[in-house]
Order: structure tokens, then C-alpha cells, then sequence
């Protein structure tokens, strides 16, 4: 009968617990990499770089070379040591308010080039470690700390749709998807696609995946549960929304 | 049933699979209650890292061993090994 927890092989084991909130989606978004690492065998070529905001709190979480950096910055910051080393297989992780708001002309910029990274995102509407302000990604009428009353879009228009985004700006050789904690096996092989997409020096990879914060929505599971099943797709649908095999006519390349 | 580990944990012999909860992993954050298809999931009188409430199957024969509740476990608590 088994005495060890089964964590992925690519894990921290000394780190954990992790430093997480109880039901933070980030944990279940680390899981899905990890496994991920782990199945495509590529441990040690792995370079982790993780932003400001609660991602940072994952900069002992792997047993990888691991930079934790400025706000926002981390995709360029992975785009150097890609491009120094590029034997090296590159993640960018970061919040939805690292990379839509604080660093968007970073995503933008390295997905307009098509820089050979992965960048892996998780969405949980709202900016998490500063306590719950509205971000980017907050949906409509969603109440947070800076939106007591609910986002008005018509005061501060749409949410943001990232993975729409980076498809209408990449080349016909990225690799976009949205997956959801709800779903950590989808998930898991949006990110393997990513990573192999990088690993066959195609270009640009990106994944969005729809994450919980329960510590600043004030959810209990159930509520969690809902909010990331029911709510958020309603407006951030999951899927692959770009991959290399699709025909460049398709897109804007 | 309790054995020794790096974490705390305890095991439960069901019907259908030996059941292991890491308590010195759980934070107790019910996602895994949720999940269960059969509802088989309470909260024990365990406690978890944060000292809050573990979870453990509410009987001997509901669990059905689909490992739901391992695979949604952002701690990676759980253990299930289904028997044959
Ligand atoms: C340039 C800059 N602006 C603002 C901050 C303050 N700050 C720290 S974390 C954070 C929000 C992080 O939100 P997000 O990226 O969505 O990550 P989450 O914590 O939700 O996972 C902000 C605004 C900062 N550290 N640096
Ligand atoms: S504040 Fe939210 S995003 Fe940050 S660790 Fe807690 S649950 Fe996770
Ligand atoms: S293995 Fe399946 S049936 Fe058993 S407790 Fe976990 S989720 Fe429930
Ligand atoms: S999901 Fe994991 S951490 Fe949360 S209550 Fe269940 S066993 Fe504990
Ligand atoms: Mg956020």
C-alpha cells in the first residue's frame, strides 16, 4: 500500500505542501505541467521562469533551473535565455494580470515574433495577490475589491480574451488553447502540445487555462466549482484555438 | 489504519480500493468532496496541514476507486489504488 504521495516525478517533494492558497487553481495548473514534464521527458531542459502576482509562489515548486522575475516581464526574460540557449525548453508562467495588463505589450510583442517560448497563464479574473482587484479578465458584473458594485463594462469595457488574441497576431506555426482546472487531463495535453510545439522549434506556444482563487472570490468548493464551470466559459471558451497543423490560409500569417 | 510516511497520512481499506489521504498534504479545501461521483467524501476528524478538517470516505463500500478526487487534488493528497 502506498506511504508516498503520487506528485509528478518533475515536483519539488521538499517544497510541499506548496505555498498555495487551500483550492488554488494554480496548484492544479502546476499539476497538469508537471505531469506534462514529466511524460515528455524533459526535466532537465526545463527553464521555469514565474511573474509577480501568486505565480511567484511557485519559485522552488520544480526540481528545474527556475528564475522568478518582474511583473509582467517574465516572457521576455524567457525569450533571452531561449534565445542564448536554445537547447533550452523555455515556460513563461504568469497571472492574467501579468500578462494582459502589467505585461500585455510583452505578450504581444513575443507573439508577434513568434518567439520559440511557452507560456502558460493562469486566468483566475482577478489581480490575486494584492487581495481581489478587478483585472483585465474580470467578467462582466463580477464583484471585486475595485468593483464592489460589479464590472460596468460600459466604464471599463470587456474582459480580455487572451488566446483569441495571440491567434490573430502569431504566424501559422503557434499553438493557442484555453483548458480549465475543471479538467486537468485536457489540460495536461494542451500544455504537451505547447511545449512539443516549442521543442520542434515551430514558434510561439500558449495556453490559458481558466483557474480558481477562493481565497479572494470568497468561495466555498461548490461555489469554486461553479464559478470556474458555469461562469467563466460563458465568456473564455475552452479549446485549442490555433495549432501548426492548421492550414496557413486560415490564418493570419 | 495509520502508517508512517514523510507526511502524515491514513489509510482507508475499501471494497474497491485502498483509499490514502495525506493529512500533513490536505489544506482542506472540500474540491475533492465535490468531485466525488458517488459523494462518498466527508470531511474527517483528521486535520489537515492548516489544521482544518482532512476528508475520508464516509464508509467501506461506496467508493468505487475512480480516483476523481486524486486527480483534482491541487496538493496531491490523495492515493487510490484500486484493488483488482
Ligand atoms: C509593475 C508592477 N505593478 C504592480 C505590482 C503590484 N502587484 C503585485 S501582484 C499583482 C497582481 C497579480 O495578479 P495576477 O497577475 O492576475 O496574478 P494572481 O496573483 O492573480 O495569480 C500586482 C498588481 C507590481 N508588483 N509591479
Ligand atoms: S490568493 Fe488566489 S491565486 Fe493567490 S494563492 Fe490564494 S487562491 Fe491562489
Ligand atoms: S476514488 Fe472516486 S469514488 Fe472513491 S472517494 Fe475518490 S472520487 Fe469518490
Ligand atoms: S482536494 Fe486535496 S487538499 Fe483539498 S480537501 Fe481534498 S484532499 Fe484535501
Ligand atoms: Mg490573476
Amino acid at each position: 500500500m502506498s506511504k508516498v504521495p503520487n506528485m509528478p516525478k518533475s515536483w519539488r517533494v521538499e517544497t510541499k505542501p506548496h505555498k498555495f492558497c487551500p483550492g488554488c487553481g494554480h496548484g492544479l495548473v502546476l499539476k497538469a505541467l508537471g505531469e506534462a514534464i514529466d511524460e515528455l521527458n524533459i526535466q532537465d531542459r526545463i527553464v521555469f521562469g514565474c511573474d509577480i502576482g501568486c505565480s511567484l509562489l511557485s519559485w522552488d515548486f520544480f526540481n528545474v533551473d527556475t528564475v522568478q522575475t518582474h511583473h509582467g516581464r517574465t516572457t521576455p526574460v524567457m525569450t533571452g535565455i531561449k534565445r542564448a540557449r536554445p537547447d533550452r525548453i523555455c515556460i513563461a508562467y504568469m497571472g492574467d494580470g501579468g500578462g494582459y495588463a502589467i505585461g500585455s505589450q510583452h505578450l504581444v510583442n513575443a507573439a508577434s515574433r513568434n518567439e520559440k517560448i511557452t507560456l502558460i497563464l493562469a486566468n483566475n479574473c482577478n489581480y490575486g495577490m494584492t487581495g481581489g482587484q478587478m483585472a483585465p479578465t474580470t467578467l462582466p458584473g463580477m464583484k471585486t475589491e475595485t468593483s464592489p458594485y460589479g464590472r460596468d463594462i460600459e466604464d471599463t469595457g470587456y474582459p480580455t480574451q487572451g488566446p483569441e488574441m495571440v491567434a490573430a497576431i502569431t504566424q501559422h506555426k503557434a499553438y493557442v488553447a484555453r483548458g480549465t482546472v475543471a479538467n486537468v487531463r485536457q489540460l495536461k495535453n494542451y500544455i504537451k502540445k505547447a511545449l512539443q510545439n516549442q521543442m520542434d522549434n515551430n514558434g510561439f506556444s500558449f495556453v490559458e487555462a481558466l483557474a480558481g482563487c477562493p481565497t479572494n472570490w470568497s468561495t466555498n468548493a461548490k461555489d469554486t466549482w461553479a464559478f470556474i464551470e458555469e461562469e467563466m466559459p460563458k465568456y473564455f471558451k475552452v479549446g485549442e484555438i490555433k495549432t501548426p497543423a492548421q492550414k496557413e490560409e486560415n490564418t493570419n500569417g | 489504519m495509520s502508517t508512517s510516511s514523510a507526511y502524515k497520512m491514513k489509510q482507508f481499506d475499501t471494497k474497491k480500493a485502498v483509499f490514502t489521504i495525506f493529512t500533513g498534504l490536505c489544506k482542506g479545501c472540500g474540491l475533492c468532496i465535490q468531485k466525488c461521483p458517488v459523494n462518498t467524501l466527508v470531511w474527517s476528524d483528521d486535520l489537515g496541514v492548516y489544521g482544518t478538517p482532512a476528508v475520508q470516505p464516509k464508509d467501506t463500500d461506496t467508493c468505487t476507486g475512480c480516483g476523481m478526487c486524486s486527480v483534482v487534488c491541487p496538493d496531491c493528497a490523495i492515493v487510490i489504488e484500486r484493488k483488482k
